[in-house]
C-alpha cells in the first residue's frame, strides 16, 4: 500500500469523488492557482478548471453562504476555510441556515455540504490562526463534525462526509499535513459516527482526537515497555460520538483520561464524561475521570509558550502515570 | 411535636437490625409509605417506610451501625416544626435520645468549632466538615486536617470513600464496603481491594460455589475480611442459641426402602405427567410436618416466662447460599400436600439462590430440617434456630447391612441417619425420642399417613 501525506490523502479525496460526481466543486481563498494555504488543493485547478476550483473573494461568510445555497438546490460543495478560526465569520450561513435546513423544510431540503478547516496550534501563527474550535460546532444540533488523525482515516472520512446529505466540518490538524502513512488507492470510505480502537489496553482508556491520538499512540508504546497497557480510542467522528465503543471501553479498564487540544472549560471531555456517567459504565469507574486539555488561554505567539498551552507527549505520559499509580 | 421513626421488629426474637443504607438523607422530604432506609436482619434485607410524610432530620444511628428495635431511629417534621419541640423530659414517650443529638439539636446554634483561617480554607476547598476534625489545641489547624486526610475517610453519614467499581463489586459480591482497607488515595477503597476481599472470602465460606476471582493472582497471603452484616448475624444469633438453649441431641437410623421406592414411584408418575420430581428433603419435610402435629412439645417456644405452643407447622428448610446460610419456611406445612411442599421448596430455594426472598419467606418458622446427605455426610448436629426447640440434621442413604427379623436374617437396607437436635429447657429426652420413634415408623411406612 503506498504511503502518502495526510494533505495527499485529503486531495485524493476530493479528486475521486469530482471524477466521480460533477455536482462536487471545492471553493475558497487562494486554493486555485496557488494551490491552498496548506497546498492541500494543489494541481487540482488544472485537471478541473476554474468553475469547479472556485476562487472567492476574502470573505467567509460569503463562502460558506454560497455553499449552503448550492447544496440546497442540488450541489455538493466542498468549502474550505483557511484557518478554523474564520468559521466563526460564517456561523450565521453555517449554525442558522446550513444546520437547519432540512429540518425546517422538512427534509425537502438537504444541504450535502462539507466546510474543511485547518485547526490546531504548532505552527507560530498566534491566537487568531491556532485555535481548536471543535468545542462550539460540536454543540450545533444539525452539523457532523470530523476530526481524522491519520492519512487513511482523513481519505475514508472526507469521501463519507462528501456523500453525506448533511453539513459537516471537517477539521484538518495543520501539524498533521505533512504525516505519512499507508492509505489505500482508489476510493473507500469510513462511516461517520464510529471510533475506532487505535490501541488496545486494559489498564486506562484515552479517548482522543486529532493529532493528540498520534502523541497519545507515542506514549502507550512508551509504556507499554514498562507493563502499563493503555486503551487509546478516537472517536474520528465528535458529533456524532459515538460513546458505546467509549463506555465498552471504560467497563473494560476502569479508568479514563480524555485527551483534546480544544481548551478544557467546556470542552467535549465534558461531554464524555457525561456520557460515562449516565450509562452502566458508571458503575466500573475505578478513579476520578480526568481530561488533559488546552489551558484556558489564547494560544500564545511564542513558541515555547505556544508548546505549553496545549498538551504534549510530556504531559500526557505523566497524566496516564498518575491516573494508573492512583495518584488522584 | 416531631413524629418519632421508629425502628419496627420484625422477628419475634429480633433485638437489633443494621442500618444498610439510609436512602433519604438528612434533611430530606419524605413521603408517608416510601422506602426511607435499608435495614438487614440475620435473615434479610428490607427497606423500611416512611411512617408519615415530612422532613427527615435527627438521625441516630448510621449506616453500618446497629439500631435497636422498637427504638427511636430518627425523627420526622412537619411543616414549621423544629427539632428543638422535643421535650426534655420523657413523659409521654419510652424512647430516651441518644445524648448526640441533645447536642446535635441544637448545634447549629452554639456552635463553637475553632479553625485557624488556613484550615478553614482547606477545610472549604476539600468539602471536609470541620466538626469531624480532632484536634489536640483549642483549634484545628493546617496539620490537623492533614492528619484527618491521611486517615482512612468516611463520608459524611457514615459512608466509606470508594469507586463506583468498588461499590458495584461489593453489592455483586455482597462484601461489606466497611473494613476494607482501601489502597487508593486517602484510603479509598479501589476495586482491586474488593477483588482481594471477595477472593478470601470465598474461599473461607463456599469452597463449592466460589465465584470465579476477578483477578486471582492478585490474593494476599493471610488476608482477612471483616465479620459483619449477614456472617455477623449468623455468627451472632447461633452463639447465642448454643449458649441460651442447652442442647441434647438424638441420633436414629432409618430404613428409607419403602420411603424411596414410594418416592421414586411419584417421580415415575411425575415424569409422564411433566411435573418436577420429588426430592428426598421434600419428602421428609411432609412426614416432618405430619409427626410435628403430633407431638406439640417439638413445634413450641419459649416466649419470656412461658412455653407457647403453635397451631401451624412452619417448616423451615436451612439452604447454603453463597455467602453463608438461610432458613426458608414452608408455611403450614402440615396443611400442604406432598407436591405442594416439593413446588415451595424448589421456588425458595431458588429464591434463596437469587437473594430475593421476602421478609414473609423467612419469617415464622417453627421447626427446621437440614439435609446434608447431598454432600456425603453420614450424620451430624445441627444448633437449634432460636426461637424454635429443635432441628433435624439429615444424614446421606447408604446401602447397609442390617438384620431385618428375628432369625438375624441380615439384608442390605437404604439406611439413613437423623439426628435430632432439641432444647432440654421445653423438650425431654424421653419427649424428644419418642417424636424420632413415631418419625421413624412413618417414614418406614409412609401409608401410616393416611392412617
Amino acid at each position: 500500500m503506498p504511503e502518502i501525506t495526510y494533505r495527499e490523502a485529503i486531495r485524493d479525496a476530493m479528486v475521486i469523488e469530482m471524477r466521480r460526481d460533477n455536482t462536487v466543486f471545492l471553493m475558497g481563498e487562494d486554493i486555485g492557482t496557488y494551490g491552498g494555504a496548506f497546498g492541500v488543493s494543489a494541481g487540482m485547478l488544472d485537471e478541473f478548471g476554474p468553475e469547479r476550483i472556485l476562487e472567492t473573494p476574502i470573505s467567509e461568510l460569503a463562502i460558506v453562504g454560497a455553499a449552503t445555497g448550492a447544496a440546497m438546490v442540488g450541489m455538493k460543495p466542498i468549502a474550505e476555510m483557511m484557518f478554523m478560526d474564520f468559521i466563526l465569520l460564517a456561523l450565521e450561513p453555517l449554525m442558522n441556515q446550513a444546520a437547519k435546513a432540512r429540518y425546517m423544510f422538512g427534509g425537502k431540503a438537504t444541504v450535502p455540504m462539507v466546510v474543511r478547516m485547518a485547526g490546531g496550534s504548532g505552527t507560530g501563527a498566534a491566537a487568531q490562526h491556532s485555535q481548536s474550535l471543535e468545542n462550539i460546532l460540536m454543540t450545533i444540533p444539525g452539523i457532523k463534525v470530523v476530526a481524522p488523525s491519520n492519512p487513511h482515516d482523513a481519505k475514508g472520512l472526507l469521501i463519507s462526509a462528501i456523500r453525506d446529505p448533511n453539513p459537516v466540518c471537517f477539521i484538518e490538524h495543520k501539524l498533521l499535513y505533512k504525516v505519512k502513512g499507508e492509505v489505500p488507492e482508489g476510493e473507500y470510505t469510513l462511516p461517520l459516527g464510529v471510533a475506532e480502537v487505535k490501541r488496545e489496553g486494559t489498564d486506562l482508556t484515552v479517548v482522543t482526537s486529532g493529532i493528540m491520538v498520534n502523541k497519545t499512540l507515542t506514549v502507550a508504546e512508551k509504556l507499554a515497555s514498562e507493563g502499563i497497557s493503555v486503551e487509546v480510542i478516537d472517536p474520528r467522528t465528535l458529533r456524532p460520538l459515538d460513546t458505546d465503543t467509549i463506555n465498552a471501553s471504560v467497563k473494560k479498564t476502569g479508568k479514563l483520561l480524555v485527551v483534546h487540544e480544544a481548551t478544557k472549560i467546556g470542552g467535549w471531555a465534558g461531554e464524555v464524561f457525561a456520557a460515562v456517567c449516565e450509562s452502566d459504565a458508571f458503575d466500573y469507574l475505578d478513579a476520578p475521570m480526568r481530561r488533559l486539555a488546552g489551558k484556558d488561554c489564547p494560544i500564545p505567539y511564542n513558541r515555547l509558550m505556544e508548546a505549553a498551552a496545549v498538551p504534549q507527549e510530556v504531559d500526557i505520559e505523566a497524566e496516564i502515570r498518575a491516573i494508573v499509580s492512583n495518584a488522584y | 411535636m416531631p413524629t418519632p421513626f421508629i425502628m419496627p421488629k420484625m422477628d419475634m426474637d429480633q433485638e437489633v437490625v443494621t442500618i444498610i443504607e439510609w436512602l433519604k438523607k438528612e434533611g430530606e422530604k419524605i413521603t408517608k409509605g416510601e422506602p426511607v432506609v435499608t435495614v438487614e436482619t440475620d435473615k434479610i434485607t428490607s427497606d423500611i417506610e416512611a411512617p408519615e410524610t415530612g422532613t427527615l432530620v435527627g438521625i441516630l444511628y448510621h449506616e453500618n451501625e446497629e439500631a435497636p428495635v422498637t427504638k427511636v431511629v430518627a425523627y420526622i417534621l412537619a411543616e414549621g416544626e423544629s427539632l428543638s419541640e422535643l421535650p426534655g423530659s420523657q413523659e409521654n414517650s419510652q424512647e430516651s435520645l441518644k445524648p448526640e443529638l441533645a447536642a446535635s439539636a441544637h448545634a447549629s446554634a452554639t456552635t463553637n468549632l475553632r479553625a485557624t483561617p488556613v484550615a478553614e480554607k482547606m477545610a472549604a476547598s476539600m468539602n471536609i466538615d470541620l466538626a469531624g476534625v480532632q484536634t489536640k489545641g483549642d483549634r484545628i489547624t493546617k496539620s490537623d486536617i492533614e492528619k484527618f486526610l491521611a486517615a482512612p475517610q468516611t463520608l459524611p453519614g457514615g459512608k466509606v470513600t470508594a469507586t463506583p467499581a468498588a461499590r458495584r463489586m461489593s453489592k455483586e459480591n455482597e462484601i461489606d464496603l466497611e473494613g476494607i482497607s482501601g489502597s487508593g488515595p486517602r484510603g479509598r477503597i479501589q476495586s482491586i481491594d474488593v477483588v482481594n476481599a471477595s477472593t478470601s472470602f470465598a474461599q473461607v465460606s463456599t469452597p463449592h460455589t466460589a465465584p470465579t476471582p476477578v483477578k486471582a493472582a492478585n490474593l494476599v497471603a493471610g488476608s482477612s475480611i471483616p465479620l459483619v452484616g449477614k456472617r455477623k448475624r449468623i455468627a451472632e444469633r447461633l452463639t447465642a442459641s448454643y449458649q441460651n438453649s442447652p442442647h441434647i441431641y438424638l441420633t436414629v437410623e432409618v430404613d428409607m426402602s419403602r420411603a424411596e421406592e414410594s418416592r421414586q414411584r411419584m417421580n415415575k408418575l411425575n415424569e409422564k405427567t411433566g411435573k418436577s420430581s420429588i426430592s428426598v428433603t421434600a419428602y421428609l419435610a411432609k412426614l416432618v410436618a405430619w409427626n410435628l402435629k403430633r407431638h406439640p412439645y417439638l413445634n413450641a417456644s419459649i416466649v419470656e416466662d412461658r412455653i407457647e405452643f403453635w397451631e401451624d407447622v412452619n417448616l423451615g428448610i436451612a439452604t447454603a447460599v453463597s455467602d453463608g446460610l438461610v432458613v426458608p419456611v414452608i408455611h403450614q406445612a402440615d396443611q400442604l400436600g406432598l407436591a405442594e411442599i416439593n413446588e415451595q421448596m424448589r421456588y425458595l430455594a431458588k429464591q434463596a439462590r437469587d437473594g430475593v426472598l421476602t421478609r414473609e419467606e423467612v419469617d415464622g418458622g417453627t421447626f427446621t430440617i437440614s439435609n446434608l446427605g447431598m454432600f456425603g455426610i453420614k450424620s451430624f448436629t445441627a444448633i437449634i434456630n432460636p426461637p424454635q426447640t429443635g432441628i433435624l440434621a439429615v444424614g446421606t442413604t447408604i446401602r447397609t447391612p442390617v438384620v431385618v427379623d428375628e432369625n438375624d436374617t441380615i439384608e442390605v437396607r437404604p439406611m439413613m441417619s437423623m439426628t435430632l437436635s432439641v432444647d432440654h429447657r421445653i423438650v425431654d429426652g424421653a419427649v424428644a425420642a419418642q417424636f424420632l420413634a413415631d418419625l421413624v415408623r412413618v417414614i418406614e411406612n409412609p401409608d401410616m399417613i393416611i392412617y
